[in-house]
């Protein structure tokens, strides 16, 4: 067999040129796949008969051809097996990731060497397990396959020790005249790295290192600094708050430490095993943002009324406390909505919490006075822990932008920052740059900063690297690499180590550093190490700060016309995982759209100016002027306009590059410090429309029950409120009376003797946040298919999240009920396959492809589906997904699917099949985690432990909204969770499908008839 | 009296054996002890491996000093014993593995040794029959196609002698010539007269080639006796079968985890590190082992050249199959044999199996779950021998073994 050898034609035998080019093509010819579905062809698209017979005989002549070789597989076995390895076990080592925005203590799944899952450390306290959707997606960061191969000089590759060599050398000479050496660096974390580079500063001592945020938190610990002479950011703890109040902060998605806030805020909300009693949330802000659509109230404010509104309620609050008012203009419009909250504040004193986003200190310090007057220190602000995540100097960074433009700079060590891109004027700072004697960036791609250096030295990916973190005071914890370097990189604390001349191995180095050498490796298997907690202490407050804060809030007044304010979106954040195709693809939670980022209009301002979704404008401020598209945003508040950061990428790499444009643009640096926020002008465009692809075309609920919610008083009053048992009316001959659906059904049960699969989703706990989507992304090989099919609605997701507004129309008008609230409450719903024991969609295949398990689930056999999407039609909850396209092969999606690289295919989970083209898939449950774990407890002869089995999206989940378990369990959580007389419910429960995922009631703490004011 | 006392001692033999194969369940294998640890070193009367022979080793040394060898041979070694140290130093200072087992999992071994010592050694293996029972097949075919040119010649001849005797008596009768006809009329004229039996053999050959058509479908892409040539000319006879080196010492993976796994290098030179020479292809095949590993038998060392040995896959399972080793070699305790063939017997390895979902389902369908003592199935157990009966008749299938996503996720 090995011998023979088939040839597909003479052109092989002869190995002719165009047969080797084409030969690893899908098909030999060229298909005009993509001209078929351009928009141009659209208009007149008909396939003409011959065509048709033309390619039905191309593939049948293809299928012929390609069945007629078996080709021969090398099985390759290690030389020397490493001890831990077993091929087909996962290995699994606790980590850290940091990439100078996000934190969050992981583990990481290793297969045969590659890590493919990143999963929350749940011995955290920090995150108690919780990941986000960029963490998730940090797997694949790693196989990016724009990283850096090699070390550059000038442009061209090098080796390290050239480089060593050649940058060792410039700092001894910038050394020897006194030259001024800094290096700019995001927040660093790691108490290792911060020694190192006190080391390289000893040696050098011209040198002074600039800690810079691309989102800056300056203006709060600059306050600290002010208030209570602490210059750093304090724990918060929204778990232990009865009232919340945010002006602005999106802390379930970016504000400081979204995974853990979000842990705390729904470990404040849950209502599981007869709680009734959780935290109010009241939101004042611009954008519509994650955190926003979960407030039990919200208001809309522009971004320049913030310092006076908060200034307000410092004043509100004083009255009713007894202290000294502030003299600030009055509040406007927001001033009954600031009286009510201070009434509610006041009312939870010592258990309420005030944040604000603002990057001005003088309004951070009002939001102290506020939380100083409410007692929150000490019960829900702790500033004997601080919180590491944010250390950014917008000080230091004027300071040496200034010294760049005057020349004094000799060298510049730029270190997981990208100055050229996130910086307000970014082109002055390139061009200030250029007169530095030395640069070095430590980025791991010629992005736009790294391209302007002399030398790039690519730092390693987190998931290869050693390192130590410690996020909080005396919270720390480890990362050890789980892969050896893919390319010739090297460590930023390597570099440094190297070039400070105190070592030349960071790894020995981090083992002996401090307190790592009692106990190294326990302390690397466990990955975190946190002491307990450090108590608050008695703080003292410079009550002095306040009257001159107030003045300089005072000044700030609407211009009267359009404000922007710049946000983050919950994928893209701000655009260091740009290059990441998952999250390209995760749809943004409140808006629903992927692939950009667009002008967010509120819908009063779109009518009054007559723009609509997609129509291009021309955005002008601070002096840049932008063309974007329209997105009419329901929530945004009317006379602000906002645009999400971190797209418009330049060198990123082919994902990122294109995408969007760069809004840090419209960032302005002030004597406060960075400002996300500014006036603008805002003018149609002559151009074209702009497709925007969106996964939720559809807003509002209709007056139906899809998410069922209360109000928290109607559910202590009654625990079924808003989840009353349903009833169907029917006929019984002459009779008509109403029965319950489960009394009118046609079909006989399913036997589930062992096991009965069941997940409940709490949807008071899920905040839309998106971690889940990445995370079922990774862990069953879902395609990723880019913009253009996504405007199509053939996104390959398995499990997305339902984003519904409010509407105020009447009940019964239908079309007035399409439109959301001008401010609508929102909520979330995610939806998978619901594994119903009745299946609308297994009646309806015609070759028996999906079918019913014994254990519950609906599984789908994909090699014996043949497309007919028969099944996706007759799903009441539409979750089933079809291969149009060979995603990993197609030429249509190089761009964007990182399948079709040989490095991109590392990530993939070899215990999941990557489906072909024609076949229909969605959500197994996760199947093989099912399986594996039942496999573990055969081996191991004993039964599955309740809770033992974790399905991707309920492990990713920061906020515990997930259960999954076992009905036959008797006592599992799963059955304790299924209560229908209080909030369980089955999504479109008319049908009587029987799911086995069930849902819980949304409650929302509000009172009666109150809702979010327009 | 001599007679009396051997027909004695053989039923002694017999009680005992069939006590100990009753018991076999709570007493550890000696067998099976001895084949996954002891055989890569040492053999019982096929001569020194890589350790001693252990033909008759319990009547070399006691019972507790053996017990203390296998438990840490290196401490025995150190304590000065003069035995010890002779037979160190007789078998060139390797230390022998420590192995960490129980003392009656030690006896159990040593009385297999004791056992298959005063066994007569087994009959040379019966590899010349088969040869002839292959070679008469061959022959068979042979005759078959000569009788039947012979058959051919003969009636061809008779038709030719039939023709010209016909041609004989028209002459002589002075009949005319029948007009000849083109060989397609002259089929047709035939076809005519026999219409029943055209359609006879019309119906008889379609419905014959239908089904060759349909087997012949339904054979693609099965590659059931798949041998290919590999890089190093292994045999699984030798290792597996003469030398019965337990199937889960190299593909270790078989009871851990999906794939069985094809040995590390480092596991071949285990033994290889000592033994140089193979018994049918002398030093060279196993020299492929050093080259890939960089090593130099002289000095003992490896070098940084080292190169996987690329092994042809025999078994393509496709990737849409999840298939685990460890839920049928551990959980069920199926025999490797079960699915690859008397592997033990191939000097080549191939694909036992044809791989098919129906020859997967078949087995599921007639095999019973191993449930009784398993604590997973306890209640599941109890439930289902209510339902069946009998644990006999709960098959794999009967616990939702044939369901699509048990294999296909």
């Amino acid at each position: 067999m090995s011998e023979k050898k088939y040839w597909k034609g003479i052109e092989e035998l002869r190995n002719d040129a165009e047969f080797v080019r084409l030969k690893n093509n899908e098909f030999f010819e060229h298909l005009p796949v993509d001209e078929k579905i351009s928009r141009k062809a659209e208009a007149n698209d008909v396939t003409p008969r011959r065509d048709f017979l033309k390619f039905m005989g191309f593939s049948v002549a293809a299928a012929t051809l390609a069945a007629c070789e078996t080709p021969i597989v090398k099985s390759i076995p290690y030389i020397i097996k490493p001890e831990e390895i077993t091929p087909g076990i996962a290995n699994w080592y606790a980590s850290t990731f940091w990439d100078g925005y996000d934190y969050c203590p992981v583990v990481v799944k290793t297969r045969e060497g590659r890590p493919i899952k990143i999963e929350g450390n749940d011995k955290s306290l920090i995150t108690g397990g919780g990941t986000s959707a960029r963490v998730q997606a940090s797997v694949l960061s790693l196989y990016d396959t724009a990283r850096l191969k090699t070390p550059f000089a000038n442009g061209a590759p090098a080796s390290w020790e050239n480089i060593d060599a050649a940058v060792s050398k410039k700092l001894a000479d910038i050394a020897a005249k006194n030259g001024k050496i800094r290096i700019l660096s995001s927040t660093i974390i790691s108490p290792s790295t911060k020694k190192i580079i006190e080391e390289f500063t000893k040696k050098y001592p011209g040198t002074q290192h600039v800690t810079y945020d691309s989102i800056s938190c300056s203006g709060i610990i600059k306050a600290n600094k002010e208030s209570f002479e602490t210059a750093a950011i304090p724990s918060y703890r929204f778990d232990k708050a009865d009232v919340i109040v945010s002006f602005g902060a999106d802390f379930l998605a970016n504000w400081i430490s979204p995974i853990e806030f979000a842990g705390q805020y729904a470990a404040g909300r849950k209502l599981d095993n007869g709680k009734k009693k959780m935290s109010k949330h009241i939101q004042f802000e611009a954008n519509l943002s994650l955190t926003g659509s979960n407030a039990d109230k919200r208001y809309m404010m522009k971004p320049s009324q913030a310092g006076v509104a908060i200034a307000n309620l410092y004043n509100a609050v004083a009255r009713m406390t007894g202290a000294v008012t502030l003299n600030v203009p009055d509040a406007g419009e927001l001033k009954n909505a600031i009286e009510d909250t201070a009434k509610q504040l006041v009312a939870a004193k010592g258990k309420s919490l005030v944040v604000a986003k603002s990057n001005m200190a003088s309004v951070q310090n009002i939001v102290n006075g506020i939380n100083v007057l409410l007692e929150s220190y000490g019960s829900t602000i702790n500033l004997a822990e601080p919180c590491m995540t944010r250390q950014g100097n917008d000080d230091a960074i004027k300071n040496l932008w200034k010294e760049l433009i005057d020349g004094e700079v000799s060298a510049l060590l730029i270190y997981n920052c990208n100055p050229c891109y996130t910086l307000p004027d970014a082109d002055k700072f390139t061009t200030a740059l250029k007169k530095v004697e030395l640069t070095v960036s430590f980025s791991d791609r010629s992005d736009e900063t790294a391209g302007n250096c002399h030398f790039i030295c690519p730092d390693n990916h987190y998931l290869e690297s050693w390192g130590d973190a410690e996020a909080k005071k005396g919270y720390y914890s480890f990362s050890q690499p789980t892969i050896a370097p893919l390319f010739s990189t090297r460590q930023f604390a390597e570099s440094m180590l190297l070039w400070s001349g105190a070592g030349n191995n960071y790894h020995e180095y981090l083992k002996s550093f401090g307190e790592n050498v009692n106990g190294w490796e326990s302390k690397l298997k466990e990955g975190v190490h946190e002491m307990l907690s450090q108590e608050s202490t008695a703080i003292k407050f410079m009550s002095e700060v306040l009257s001159a804060s107030a003045s300089i809030v005072s000044t700030m007044k609407s211009s009267g016309g359009l404000e922007l304010i710049l946000y983050e979106k919950t994928g893209i954040g701000n655009g260091n995982q740009a290059n990441n195709p998952w999250l390209q693809e995760l749809p943004d939670p409140v808006s629903k759209v992927t692939w950009d980022n667009y002008l967010c209009v509120s819908p009063k301002d779109a009518r009054e100016k007559g723009w609509n979704n997609n129509n291009v404008v021309t955005l002008k401020a601070n002096g840049v002027a932008m063309d974007v598209p329209v997105y009419v945003q329901p929530g945004q508040t009317p006379g602000t306009v906002a645009l999400a950061l971190g797209y418009g990428r330049k060198n990123c790499g082919k994902v990122a590059d294109g995408v969007g444009v760069n809004a840090f643009a419209f960032s302005r640096i002030t004597s406060e410090g960075i400002m996300y926020w500014s006036n603008c002008d805002v003018a149609k465009s002559t151009k074209d429309d702009y497709m925007l692809a969106a996964t939720q075309l559809h807003h509002t609920m209709m007056g139906r029950k899809i998410v069922k919610e209360t109000m928290l008083e109607n559910f202590i009053r009654k625990s079924d409120s808003g989840n009353e048992e349903l009833l169907i009316p029917i006929h019984d001959g002459e009779e008509k009376k109403k029965l319950s659906p489960d009394k009118v059904n046609l079909w006989d049960s399913f036997e589930t003797p062992n096991h009965r699969w069941g997940m409940s989703i709490d949807l008071n706990s899920c905040i839309g946040c998106g971690a889940c989507v990445v995370a079922c992304t990774a862990e069953n090989n879902v395609p990723v298919v880019g913009k253009d099919e996504i405007a199509r609605s053939r996104e390959m997701h398995w499990i997305r999240i339902d984003r519904y507004y409010t509407s105020d129309a009447a009940e019964g008008d239908l079309s007035a009920m399409e439109q959301p609230s001008d401010n609508p409450q929102v909520v979330f719903q995610p939806v998978m396959c619901q594994h119903c024991n009745h299946a609308p969609c297994e009646t309806v295949c015609p070759v028996v492809a999906t079918t019913h398990s014994s254990e519950g689930l609906n599984q789908m056999a994909y090699n014996r589906c043949i497309g007919t999407r028969y099944c996706a039609n007759n799903c009441p909850y539409k979750v089933r997904r079809f291969n149009w396209f060979e995603y990993t092969t197609n030429s249509k999606f190089t761009d964007v699917n990182p399948s079709q690289s040989e490095l991109g295919r590392m990530v993939l989970n070899p215990d999941v099949v990557v489906r072909a083209r024609g076949v229909m898939e969605k959500c197994s449950m996760c199947i093989q985690r099912i399986q594996e774990t039942k496999l573990n407890a055969k081996k191991e002869s004993r039964k599955i432990a309740d809770g033992e089995i974790k399905t991707a999206c309920l492990q990713a989940c920061p906020t515990h909204a997930i259960t999954f378990g076992d009905y036959n369990i008797a006592g599992s959580e799963i059955n304790k969770m299924w209560k229908p007389e209080e909030r369980s419910y089955h999504l479109l429960e008319e049908l009587d499908v029987q799911p086995n995922v069930f849902y819980q009631t949304k409650v929302r703490n509000t009172e009666a008839g109150e809702k979010h004011e327009s | 009296m001599k007679q009396l006392h051997f027909t004695f001692r053989c039923c002694y033999l017999l009680t005992v054996s069939l006590f100990v194969s009753n018991f076999s369940f709570s007493q550890p294998d000696g067998a099976a002890l001895f084949k996954s640890n002891c055989v890569a070193c040492h053999s019982i009367g096929k001569g020194v491996v890589i350790g001693p022979d252990l033909k008759d080793a319990h009547k070399r040394r006691p019972e507790d000093w053996l017990i203390k060898w296998i438990k840490n041979s290196q401490a025995v070694v150190k304590s000065g014993d003069a035995y010890a140290v002779a037979l160190f130093n007789k078998f060139n200072k390797i230390p022998m593995t420590s192995f960490n087992l129980k003392d009656d999992e030690i006896k159990a071994m040593l009385a297999y040794v004791k056992a298959e010592s005063e066994k007569a050694p087994p009959p040379a293996p019966a590899a010349s029959a088969q040869g002839q029972a292959e070679q008469k097949g061959g022959n068979t075919f042979l005759y078959l196609l000569i009788a039947a040119v012979v058959l051919f010649l003969i009636t061809t001849m008779m038709k030719k002698i039939q023709h010209a005797m016909e041609k004989a008596l028209r002459h002589k009768q002075g009949l005319p010539e029948p007009v000849k006809m083109k060989r397609w009329e002259s089929f047709v004229h035939w076809a005519r007269n026999n219409k029943k039996l055209l359609a006879v053999a019309f119906i008889v050959l379609s419905v014959f080639g239908s089904v060759k058509g349909w087997y012949a479908l339904a054979a693609i892409g099965v590659a059931q006796g798949y041998q290919p040539d590999q890089p190093i000319a292994f045999s699984h006879k030798i290792h597996a079968g003469d030398n019965a080196i337990n199937c889960k010492y190299c593909h270790f993976g078989a009871e851990k985890g999906k794939t069985a796994g094809i040995p590390p290098d480092n596991v071949c030179m285990n033994c290889h590190k000592y033994i140089k020479t193979g018994t049918l292809t002398g030093a060279d095949e196993i020299a492929k082992i050093y080259k890939a590993l960089d090593y130099n038998p002289e000095t003992q060392t490896y070098g940084k050249n080292q190169k996987p040995i690329q092994w042809v896959r025999i078994h393509n399972l496709p990737e849409l199959t999840y298939f685990n080793h460890s839920q049928h070699v551990k959980v069920a305790g199926v025999e490797c044999q079960t699915c690859h063939g008397e592997v033990q017997n191939e000097t080549v390895a191939k694909q036992f199996a044809p791989l098919t979902m129906q020859w997967c389902i078949d087995c599921h369908r007639t095999t019973p779950v191993k449930m009784a003592g398993n604590h997973y199935y306890d209640d599941y157990h109890k439930e289902l021998l209510k339902k069946y009966g009998s644990d006999s008749l709960i098959t794999v299938e009967r616990i939702g073994g044939t369901e699509c996503s048990k294999c296909h996720y």
